[in-house]
């Protein structure tokens, strides 16, 4: 074996090579770490998508023009004390599993939820079929007696998705192979506001390696907020006040 | 020894030659400087001494000599007994459409199968030593047919 | 009304509403400037020579999610508030109004003579912080320090690591294609901090760094002769890997960075080989008449993939890393090239020349699944970012009738084929290759 150093090499140029330390970092917070691949995209059938999703974009109305917001009827939470809340608990702790837990339904319960209300925003007057008539009456408490609708219809239905569709900014470089199905369950109010909204499994955000999943749900959640309020049927509230949503973008990733 | 070599040279010139002329005739010359895509001009060319040209030719991909490749060869073979105390570098290259590691080891092979040539012809190997450049160093600049068929070669250098 | 009673069960079904589309646009994002005290901002002019360090850091952050093309920063002018304020407490309403879904926000300071960093990232719609972390380092580290907060607001947004905090180690070049002129050079991911560690006296190729990033092995001509060198990049020491009495070349490190793998050429053949770099023990890893070279190693150590002609063309194989069960993986038409295994195991990246064009391309570990990225005159040698999202490349220009107009350029891609970008080099460049993260 030949040792030869810098100073007999010719090539080599003599200044020693000047690279700065690694810097210390110290990290307030751990990240999971995964190993998962990720989607692969063809780019023609991206291109494709691409496509579709011009055409989904035009094809949406504006939002605005079709619901009035009712100001008063949002319920607003202390923001101002959760907010301080929060900064106490970001004092520096590595090791916050726990809390992130608890900081994630504390973000889900962001809005209070308040049945009054509810019931008094129902608009009763566009109520027409029997079944709807029929919960009318009972409002809350005779549920099962009421909802026969487990669908929107299909029209209702593509109207709120094209909405979705253009809310929501799927994170790319998602694994596509993965069981990456975010459920999210919501309560919304007449004009398609949101009083609650519930991540279904939201456990599994904080567990390690699910790193992506917490993406997904948060991108979903973004998606939700961001379309507020939902563009839904004009009648037949007992029917989708409540509501889930799942989003699956392995369509998208995989092309 | 000499003798099964030289059978064994004119047996491989021969198939060589049955090869290459079956090639030709199914691709057509694209100039009058190209067989087949091997180079046949001296455009390139140097001389070690008067009528000894200094390197030979190679198709695609390839690390077989063509029959004009052995006649060079042959006279740098005569050379070098002439002039034993001369030693020499065998300079293979690549053309630059390939990747760079693999022309490494192309180049690498190309001259050897003139330094084996070489040896045929009694030229020891002690004398002569092997550089693969890969495409590392073209002749030609070009990113043409011509200019890279110039560049498939192995180049024989004085090395004292 | 009968149907009802009948079907009680279904009374309690919620409505579910798939979604399964949305937006491939990248995420917009606003980065807002650090905010400065003007004593810190004082100090640092002093020490770096630059006005406003706060504002620097996050330009750095900016253009960093911008080349990732998975993030669409906003542009600064549109901000409304002031960044000493947004990092106090962003006002969502105002980051909302910009488009903006995330916001990054943090302080400097000079403490102790070191750059101390803070940084939060917001989630603007949800309206709460989603990391908040702070570092300190030497003041001269600061385009590091922006690296960094790149690198986690990138893992924190797309689940998985970034790759900003890295080098790129390459081979620069100059003067005529004949007479090309090549030098050791590395330089930051994004182009700064560039330094030549050869002065181009002799031809260097294919240089590669080791795990840890401390040492590159490499081909060098020194003396006329091409051998693998390895240089340790901090000490500036340098020694010949084995004592091959013939080319080595095509060298690459083992996973775990004790080995170096490469061809040597034996009387014309070149064929794979071992070096342990502590006991310098050589191990012979294939034997066969044909040209074999390029290997690689899967992240695990257990296979390697190389470059063979043993069909007649070259092509890639598989064997394991003892040499046993050499499989060919490469089916398609054309020839294959320099085949690098991805560091997420599951991708070997390759390059195929196929009716006269030259394509970057990737497929599964068993061959399926080809795709290729990109096709040009001529390119190859692709190297993985260490998140194995992302691939570097060099790619030459073809030239004109007088043989004039060759370059030769750095080059990144995504894995999805998107997001072609030229990397910035002070120089032409060439074999590029692809550091892991130096921090974190």
């Amino acid at each position: 074996m030949i040792i030869i150093t810098a100073m007999s090499l010719p090539f080599l140029s003599k200044k020693p090579i000047d690279l700065p330390p690694i810097v210390s970092v110290e990290l307030i917070q751990i990240t999971d770490q995964t190993n998962i691949p990720f989607a692969p995209k063809a780019k023609k059938i991206i291109e494709k998508i691409k496509e579709k999703e011009k055409k989904l974009t035009t094809e949406q109305a504006p939002p605005k023009i079709v619901k009035k917001v009712k100001p008063d009827a949002v319920p607003l939470p202390d923001e101002k004390i959760d907010k301080i809340k929060k900064i106490k608990d970001k004092k520096q702790n590595p090791e916050k599993i726990d809390n992130k837990v608890k900081q994630v339904s504390e973000f889900e319960k962001d809005d209070l939820f308040d049945p009054n209300n509810i019931a008094a925003l129902i608009d009763k007057s566009k109520v027409e079929s029997a079944e709807t008539k029929n919960k009318t009456d009972k409002v809350t408490q005779n549920q099962e007696k009421n909802a026969d609708f487990t669908r929107l219809t299909l029209s209702e239905e593509d109207a709120l998705k094209a909405q979705i569709f253009g809310c929501w900014s799927i994170p790319l470089g998602l694994p596509y192979d993965e069981d990456l199905l975010v459920r999210i369950k919501l309560q919304l109010k007449p004009d398609g506001s949101i009083i609650r909204s519930e991540i279904l499994d939201h456990a599994r955000m904080n567990k390690p390696g699910q790193g992506f999943y917490k993406v997904l749900a948060e991108s979903a959640l973004r998606a939700i907020k961001l379309c507020q309020p939902l563009r839904v049927p004009s009648t037949g509230y007992e029917r989708w006040k409540d509501l889930q949503l799942n989003f699956d973008a392995s369509e998208m990733l995989k092309g | 020894m000499n003798l099964s070599n030289v059978l064994k040279n004119g047996f491989l010139i021969i198939v060589a030659s049955l090869v290459l002329t079956a090639c030709a005739t199914q691709k057509k010359a694209s100039t009058g400087q190209m067989q087949g895509d091997v180079y046949t001009g001296t455009d390139t060319v140097e001389y070690l001494a008067s009528g000894v040209p200094d390197r030979v030719f190679f198709a695609t991909n390839e690390t077989v000599l063509t029959t004009a490749s052995r006649e060079t060869l042959r006279k740098q073979a005569t050379w070098l007994r002439k002039n034993s105390s001369i030693n020499v570098v065998l300079e293979g290259h690549a053309d630059e459409r390939g990747t760079r590691e693999y022309n490494l080891a192309l180049g690498e092979r190309r001259a050897n199968s003139a330094k084996d040539y070489l040896m045929t012809y009694g030229i020891s190997s002690d004398r002569i030593s092997v550089l693969s450049y890969g495409k590392e160093r073209p002749v030609d600049s070009g990113s043409n047919p011509l200019a890279w068929s110039k560049n498939r070669r192995s180049v024989t250098v004085k090395a004292n | 009304m009968l149907l009802l009673f009948l079907l009680p069960s279904k009374s309690f079904a919620l409505i579910e509403v798939d979604i399964t589309r949305g937006n491939l646009s990248p995420l917009p994002i606003a980065v807002s400037p650090l905010a400065i005290d003007e004593k810190s901002k004082e100090n640092f002019n002093r020490i770096l020579t630059k006005e406003n360090i706060g504002s620097e850091i996050s330009i750095v952050v900016e253009n960093n999610l911008k080349k990732s093309g998975l993030f669409n920063p906003l542009n600064k002018d549109a901000f409304l508030q002031k960044p000493e304020i947004a990092n106090l407490k962003p006002r969502f309403e105002d980051w909302n109004l910009i488009k903006a879904q995330a916001l990054v926000t943090g302080k400097v300071t000079f403490v102790d003579e070191k750059l101390r960093v803070e940084f939060r990232l917001w989630d603007v719609l949800a309206g709460k912080e989603m990391m908040a972390l702070a570092f300190t380092t030497t003041p001269s580290n600061w385009r590091r320090v922006g690296h960094i907060i790149t690198d986690k607001v990138y893992e924190r947004l797309t689940g998985e690591k970034g790759y900003f905090d890295t080098r790129i180690i390459y081979v620069a070049e100059e003067g005529l294609k004949t007479k090309r002129i090549k030098k050791l050079a590395i330089m930051d991911q994004d182009g700064f901090n560039n330094k030549f560690l050869t002065l181009g006296n002799e031809l260097v190729l294919t240089p590669r760094f080791n795990p840890t990033n401390q040492m590159v092995t490499y081909l060098s001509y020194f003396r006329n002769l091409p051998r693998v060198y390895l240089l340790d990049i901090e000490t500036g020491m340098q020694e010949v890997v084995g004592d091959f009495p013939g080319m080595t070349f095509a060298p690459r490190f083992s996973p775990d960075g004790k080995k170096i793998i490469m061809s040597f050429a034996e009387d014309g053949n070149s064929d794979i080989y071992t070096m342990d770099l502590e006991n310098r023990i050589v191990e012979r890893i294939t034997n066969h008449p044909s040209i074999d070279t390029s290997p690689s190693y899967s992240p695990d150590g257990k296979y390697i993939c190389f470059n063979s002609d043993r069909g007649g063309y070259q092509q890639i194989y598989v064997m394991k890393s003892s040499g046993k069960n050499v499989k060919r993986i490469s089916f398609g038409n054309g020839l294959y090239g320099t085949p690098v295994w991805s560091p997420r195991g599951d991708l070997i990246a390759f390059t195929k020349l196929h009716k006269g064009k030259f394509y970057i391309g990737v497929m599964r570990t068993d061959g399926s699944g080809e795709r290729l990225l990109t096709e040009n005159f001529y390119q190859e040698a692709p190297s993985w970012s260490p998140n194995g999202r992302v691939l570097i490349f060099y790619r030459e220009t073809k030239t004109n009738s007088k043989g004039e107009g060759f370059s030769a350029k750095l080059w990144s891609i995504d894995l999805t084929g998107y997001n072609e970008r030229l990397v910035e080099t002070e120089t032409d460049a060439s074999d590029p290759s692809w550091s892991s993260l130096l921090s974190n």
